[in-house]
């Protein structure tokens, strides 16, 4: 029967080309934009390091002042420096990694070389396997290089072509904000987006260009920045030149848990540890900590664009008129058809049957639609690609897009199509059969 | 006259197809409704982007240059700043902040117990010469003078005690003082007092579209000898900006081996950097209008087509009774007009509507009437457009028609 349906709708369609057109058209066009808005969605909703996300979690202990005006509930981000170091000798995570993030002027150890400014992340050796960062060449520092405040640096692959050629660099030295540091790794290919680790500054930032250990860094004779600082208090700027401020947060701080009691165990250390600096006195709120797992954290903290939210709901609006525009073209096509309708049930099809041939009829219009959709999509996505925004480079049509283009498409006009159909269903045979 | 009493046929030609005609109307009413609020942000956006900063753009250029600490570097602040006004083409230089910069707002407090911020506001600060460098003009009060100005590392370090001398714009002066006058009164910010000796019509830190970006204040402070990073403001003789820059940027390099000249630009391209999102968001959003204009008309002149098409026997008689191509031109034509026009109304409310979902969700600010006014315009021209073939293939229906069954 249902090849019957199909050649019946094909038929119907190509007595009514134009108005067959145009809905395909419509059809077409909603479709477009919403799956260019819905691949877009998709790919900055994505889990940025799928093999490792299960495992990583980010504490956040409150080390705010009890009276501070238009506070959130939210304990800050980020750590004091003082936190920081306290959190990272806590000991009780399998793993852990303290970051910031600046700038430093680097050139090459050799007399005259140029200057230049160049992004660096300083954090501690656990980092690397923490989140899973492939090398090219040589390897990650070591928690003893850490611990002596060694001078080394692991270089991103664009940096090491830049600066080596590509060439395996690892016992090559650089000159990093005056001090001689030697390279002991390469990375490879290695940006995880969003860039879950660190989105004080936009989530979807690039990887920097190179990373040195974390209390080496903070030794350096630098004044570049310490990362995105956010002080509390009358002075925004208390923090600028000294990171030590203890009202200022700034660092990152993430620990890797891998089963659940180590989970329970880390919160309640964290809470002890909470407890702990609150009787102290250097704690004025009741100890509040969170330990969200990355997913969570980057659920909270809505790291979606909200253009990007704003554009989705738009372009479903989109789709919404153009079914409209269907509903409203199927009804008109679906009645012209009222005589044949009239001839097939007075031949004996039921209303069921003629609710089914039209419902077929709507179906072919949909995959038609979302055929002719599909490169309105890839345009779409070829614009936003275009557009001078962090997050556009990653907006590509993949398979599983293209397939929900086609069943978006195809539910969509059925959806659209049922109406009508029902309506047609509903014809009178005898009025249509007499009036012929 | 003649065309308007076709009006009661066609209301009742229309009701014997009520569900076609409600849906083009919902349709019509929906595009209306997401028409009037895009355009309004895009409008919006477009606006904001021609919005001035009140400095002289076309002739200051950034050099931001960051000392290498640890490095030798022979230079000074002075010595830059006479370098770079030695350059050819510049007419004058400072050290310290712009527009659209790295502008944060910081609290400011009107008495010195700090307990509540009175306002958030932009502090620019800069070497002697900032305010001719960014080409503010003072309204009220009178300018910076150089004797009064303190040392840089006294304001760096937080070591002033008395005062120190600031211009404010209008609109943070009322902000501060409604109905009294700014001039003479004293002020804090976090780390010091701040004497207000003048007014400045216009400084904006940023260009989000609110009032308060407008909210500034500026002062400077004395350099001489000390090595310091950070920005360095040229400006131009009018028209020369591109080559005063290079040449200031050149000087500044050769002054400073110890510097990294990380970034080199004019204000234009700030500018245009500062915009280049939103406006990417504005372009995306025309794409969006011009798909639901599309859908719309193909809405509108496919459901008219099919009608002329069902109704061409109709058509046939009429045409035998006496009515003429134009008449039936009308008929097609004033049809659209009603069915338009009851989309446009229920539209508005419809704008109406999703404009206060916007508002609550996304900030967005009211939807102006005017907007509607012309989306409902637009819209009509639209329908007119679209029903035109339609109905000029009605027109051309032969009176021989009513006679042949169908």
């Amino acid at each position: 029967m249902f090849g019957y349906y199909l050649d019946l709708a094909m038929r119907s369609l190509r007595r009514h080309k134009v108005l067959g057109a145009l809905m395909m058209l419509a059809i077409a066009l909603g479709i477009g934009a919403s799956i260019t808005m819905l691949t877009v969605l998709h790919n900055l909703s994505g889990n940025p390091l799928p093999q490792r996300s299960g495992v990583l979690f980010h504490p956040q202990v409150d080390p705010r002042p009890a009276d501070l005006p238009g506070a959130s509930e939210e304990p800050p981000d980020d750590l004091t420096y003082l936190d920081a170091v306290n959190l990272y000798h806590l000991g009780v995570a399998p793993r852990r990694a303290v970051m910031s993030a600046n700038w430093l002027p680097v050139r090459l150890d050799a007399p005259d070389s140029p200057l230049a400014m160049r992004t660096d992340r300083a954090t501690t050796a656990d980092f690397f396997a923490m989140f899973d960062v492939p090398f090219v060449y040589g390897s990650a520092w070591s928690a003893q290089d850490d611990e002596s405040h060694a001078q080394v640096v692991v270089l991103s692959k664009a940096l090491n072509q830049k600066l080596f050629g590509g060439a395996d660099s690892v016992g090559k030295t650089l000159v990093i904000a005056t001090k001689t540091f030697r390279v002991v790794g390469v990375i490879g290919d290695w940006n995880p987006q969003p860039r879950f680790y660190d989105i004080d500054d936009g989530a979807f930032k690039d990887a920097e260009q190179m990373y040195l250990p974390f209390f080496t860094w903070l030794d350096l004779p630098q004044d570049y920045g310490y990362g995105p600082m956010r002080c509390w208090g009358n002075d925004p700027g208390a923090g600028e030149h000294n990171p030590k401020a203890r009202q200022c947060t700034w660092a990152q701080f993430w620990v890797e848990l891998d089963t659940s009691a180590q989970v329970d165990g880390y919160r309640s250390a964290l809470k002890q540890y909470s407890e702990q600096q609150h009787q102290l006195g250097r704690f004025q709120r009741a100890p509040d900590v969170r330990l969200r797992g990355l997913l969570d954290w980057l659920d909270v903290r809505h790291v979606i664009p909200v253009t990007v939210r704003m554009q989705t709901w738009i372009a479903f609006g989109v789709l919404l008129i153009c079914l409209v525009n269907t509903v409203g073209l199927m009804v008109a096509k679906f009645l012209r058809k009222a005589g044949e309708i009239g001839v097939r049930r007075a031949l004996g099809a039921s209303r069921r049957d003629v609710f089914a041939q039209c419902l077929v009829e709507a179906g072919v219009v949909g995959v038609a639609g979302g055929l002719l959709g599909l490169p309105l999509a890839w345009l779409g996505l070829w614009m936003v690609r275009q557009q001078p925004v962090s997050f556009a480079a990653s907006a590509h049509l993949d398979l599983s897009m293209l397939g929900a283009a086609l069943l978006l498409a195809l539910l969509a006009t059925l959806g659209a199509g049922i109406w009508p159909a029902w309506r047609a269903s509903r014809v009178a045979p005898a009025l249509q059969v007499k009036s012929l | 006259m003649r065309t308007f009493r076709q009006i009661r046929p066609i209301l009742a030609a229309l009701r014997s197809h009520k569900t076609a005609v409600t849906l083009l109307v919902l349709e019509i009413a929906l595009t209306m409704a997401v028409l009037g609020n895009l355009v309004f942000i895009v409008y919006g956006t477009v606006q904001r982007s021609h919005v001035s900063t009140g400095v002289v753009e076309s002739q200051i250029g950034l050099i931001q240059s960051i000392g290498v600490i640890g490095e030798d570097n022979p230079g000074t602040v002075a010595g830059n700043l006479a370098a770079m006004r030695a350059a050819p083409g510049v007419a004058d230089a400072a050290y310290g902040f712009l527009p659209l910069w790295h502008a944060d707002r910081s609290p400011l407090f009107l008495d010195a117990s700090r307990q509540h911020p009175a306002v958030h506001a932009y502090e620019f600060m800069g070497s002697q010469g900032l305010n001719r460098t960014l080409g503010l003009h003072v309204v009220r009060g009178h300018d910076f003078a150089d004797a009064e100005l303190p040392d840089v590392m006294d304001v760096l370090m937080g070591k002033v005690a008395a005062p120190v001398p600031v211009l404010l714009t209008e609109s943070l002066a009322r902000r501060l003082y409604p109905g009294g006058s700014a001039l003479g009164s004293i002020l804090y910010d976090g780390t010091k007092s701040l004497r207000v000796i003048g007014i400045v019509d216009h400084l904006r830190g940023e260009i989000t579209g609110s009032p308060s970006d407008d909210d500034s204040l500026v002062y400077e402070f004395r350099v001489g000898t000390q090595n310091l990073g950070g920005g360095y403001l040229v400006r131009s003789q009018p028209g020369r900006l591109p080559e005063a820059l290079r040449a200031a940027a050149a000087a500044m390099q050769k002054a400073n081996p110890g510097h990294v000249e990380n970034k080199v630009l004019g204000m234009p391209e700030l500018r245009a950097n500062y915009f280049r999102s939103d406006l990417a968001t504005g372009r995306m959003l025309v794409a969006i209008i011009l798909i639901l204009l599309v859908v719309t008309a193909l809405g509108v002149g496919g459901l008219a087509s099919f009608w002329v098409q069902q109704r061409r026997r109709q058509i046939g008689m009429r045409r035998a009774l006496g009515a003429t191509r134009r008449d039936i031109l009308h008929y097609f034509q004033i049809e659209n007009v009603l069915i338009v026009t009851g989309g446009v109304l229920l539209g508005a409310l419809f704008a109406y509507a999703l404009n206060l979902f916007l508002m609550h969700r996304f900030e967005l600010a009211h939807l102006p009437a005017g907007y509607l006014l012309v989306g409902a315009m637009v819209l009509l021209a639209l329908g007119q457009l679209a029903v035109l073939g339609p109905a000029l293939r009605a027109a051309s229906v032969p009176p021989v028609v009513a006679t042949r069954s169908v």
